[in-house]
């Protein structure tokens, strides 16, 4: 009896053995790693990675998200920094999912890959983001995910024509008080957006701040008067709290208008937090938005099995329906791809108040880091 | 071979007391470590941090933090101390009031904000705080006014969230010590001629001052260190230092100016309480 259990057990332990490393040998486990918030998890974790696996039999997608924001990309390029220090042979990222700021550093240590061109789907890739981020060349390194974009929102019950440029805004807000809201550098990129917006428009820099650079202290020198006149401006707004804020305060009524990120907007709309009879405005000279892009280290594991994820992930179908249905991003990739797989009425939507055209022309990138940073410095000089 | 074992023994054995520090030591050694990695290396290294900017080892960081945010470095000492005031002042009178009288409504009701996290207690006030909040919205349902001014987003709303959010720890505290006072000291008084609220003064307040104390700064260091509440219900402009903070971290990466603030924090707390501690000392001492 005890032979026979000592059998049974041990062909038990052996076939477990062979089935184990087989299965192991059929299973690619792709590891990405993803900057932004819980949104940005759940939607590779729950929604994208299963539907590539079952699609493709044999893949897994493992996720890890390192926190929101620049310094959510910052954590990936400096994992990948050291373990490109210690020479290891192979690095245990494949997908890296950044902002522009995590493209520009990775790209300048030399830790990206140049894969773009291989992908099928690099014929899809139109903007001029995927050519450059903050300054920096990374055409052929990146591919974008989606665009965000900050617009102003507004009440249409109190504004019946929006102010098209900044300089009606300003009129506007110094008829009406009180009625304008935005969080100024604190809490929340829609404010960044409009700071940068507005030096943007005062010294008609855009290209030397966010496009081709460089860095000069001369091209500063108009940013004292600039945000002087921005905080005369601000004694006619509300400070809000962060973006979330803006749109709280815009929802409930107390402000009329303000800057909002456009993909924040839609989701509070779709969770039944906004008025979605409220319209959205861009108006000229521009203000900025920001991509996220896809990159394959240049040491990942499985570039192969990376490449297959993301031409999955940025082709025309799985962008309509999870970037810009579920998400309400702008496509990462050309959106007259992407119409055919759209519901009518969720183009109309999102689409609906600033168009495609309008995009084009008045789409901002942030300033370059340095001016980046430069711009936080200054303005907290002269609004102290 | 026993025999030369039990002479060799003598020569290692440790006296009792030894061995107690021994094993007092290996047995605080745990908490002692972790106390170390998580409280006394960063605040060191904090405080070392704040002296190393781009421009080298020096007093950079501090300068730039007083420029910058000397006046959120006096809007935080104002909320903080406002708000320690009235968390004293609404931390005695519930204490005193259950002291005296058995209402277990109260006692109940008291304690409900200890259970709520700061982030709900931030988006409650806001909601309920704001211009066209609940509470305006209540108001001009009754009255009739309109478009009356919102307390949220405001130092009155900040100050408001704080105590209501702090006080039930501090009446926790202090209602356990005023209720360890024996009645006959309160009753000696009132036999006397005194009345409750010089029972609370005279006797209750001076026996307990070391919970008092302890209750106090517990409520002046959450304060001063809380972030989220400041960001949800605080005002724009001027923020308090952790918002600074998190600024200077998440958007420039400029860790040296992050700690300069967190060091004047400290030195904040500590000030305040060298000179309640010497206030209390001279009053012993009169």
């Amino acid at each position: 009896m005890r032979r026979v259990l000592k059998t049974a057990l041990l062909v038990t332990l052996v076939s477990m053995m062979v089935f184990s490393s087989l299965a192991m040998a059929a299973d690619i486990t792709i590891n990405l790693v993803t900057a932004g918030d819980q949104n940005m998890v759940d939607l590779f974790n729950m929604e994208l990675g299963p539907l590539f696996a079952k699609e493709n039999p044999g893949y897994r997608v493992r996720v890890v998200g390192t926190g929101p924001g620049d310094p959510g990309s910052q954590q990936i390029v400096e994992k990948l920094l050291a373990q490109k220090r210690a020479n290891r042979e192979s690095w245990d990222i494949d997908v890296a999912v950044i902002h522009e700021i995590g493209a520009s550093l990775a790209l300048q240590e030399e830790l990206l890959s140049q894969y773009a061109e291989s992908a099928a789907t690099f014929k899809y890739v139109t903007s001029s983001t995927a050519k450059t981020a903050l300054g920096v060349d990374v055409e052929g390194y990146v591919i974008p995910m989606f665009h965000s974009q900050t617009v102003l929102a507004y009440n249409p019950n109190y504004i019946e024509e929006p102010p098209k440029s900044f300089e009606e805004l300003v009129e506007w807000v110094k008829e009406n008080p009180g009625k304008f809201g935005y969080n100024g550098i604190k809490q929340g990129a829609s404010g960044v957006s409009f700071v940068a917006s507005w030096l943007y428009w005062k010294t008609g820099n855009y290209d030397i701040y966010a496009v081709t650079g460089p860095f000069d202290e001369k091209y500063m020198e108009s940013w004292e008067q600039a945000l002087a006149e921005l905080r005369e401006f601000d004694s006619y707004v509300t400070m809000t709290s962060g973006n979330a804020a803006t749109l709280d305060m815009l929802s409930r009524g107390e402000i009329w208008i303000g800057p909002v990120w456009v993909d924040m907007f839609y989701s509070w709309v779709a969770d039944g937090r906004m008025n979605p009879d409220f319209r959205l405005c861009l108006p000229a000279p521009g203000m900025c938005g920001q991509p996220m892009y896809y990159v394959i280290p240049a040491k990942a594991a499985n570039p192969e099995a990376a490449l297959k994820f993301i031409e999955f992930v940025t082709s025309p179908e799985i962008q309509a329906k999870y970037i810009v249905e579920k998400f309400n991003w702008y496509p990462g990739i050309d959106a007259s791809y992407v119409q055919e797989y759209l519901p009518q009425e969720t183009w109309n939507m999102v689409f609906r108040d600033v168009g495609p055209e309008e995009l084009a022309n008045y789409a901002r990138v942030f300033p370059i880091k340095d001016y980046y940073q430069a711009m936080m410095e200054a303005y907290e000089h002269a609004m102290r | 071979m026993q025999p030369r074992a039990a002479v060799k023994r003598p020569s290692i054995r440790v006296s009792d007391g030894q061995r107690e520090a021994v094993s007092g030591l290996v047995l605080v050694l745990p908490a002692l470590l972790v106390l170390c990695v998580l409280y006394i290396y960063p605040l060191c290294a904090s405080i070392a941090g704040s002296f190393v900017s781009d421009e080298g080892i020096g007093l950079h960081n501090f300068a730039k933090a007083f420029t910058l945010y000397g006046t959120d470095i006096l809007f935080t000492i104002g909320i903080t101390i406002i708000t320690l005031v009235l968390v004293f002042v609404v931390a005695v009178l519930t204490a005193s009031f259950l002291r005296f009288r058995n209402w277990p409504f109260l006692n109940f009701v008291y304690r409900l904000p200890l259970f709520i996290p700061y982030l709900i207690a931030g988006h409650t006030m806001r909601v309920f705080l704001a211009p066209h909040g609940i509470l305006n919205i209540l108001i001009s349902r009754v009255t009739g006014l309109s478009d009356l001014p919102g307390l949220a987003f405001s130092w009155i709303g900040l100050v408001i969230t704080f105590v209501w959010k702090q006080f039930p720890l501090a009446t926790l505290l202090i209602l356990g010590a005023f209720q360890s006072v024996e009645d006959s000291y309160i009753e000696a008084s009132l036999n006397l001629g005194g009345n409750k609220v010089r029972a609370v003064w005279e006797i209750l307040l001076p026996i307990c001052r070391p919970t008092v104390l302890v209750a106090m700064v517990l409520t002046f260091v959450s304060t001063i260190g809380c972030l989220t509440i400041p960001l949800l219900i605080g005002p724009s402009k001027p923020v308090m230092l952790p918002i600074d903070m998190a600024f200077r971290i998440n958007y420039m990466g400029d860790w040296g100016v992050a700690n300069a603030l967190g060091v004047i924090s400290y030195l904040i707390v500590i000030a305040l309480s060298m000179y309640y501690l010497s206030y209390t000392v001279k009053k012993e001492d009169a």
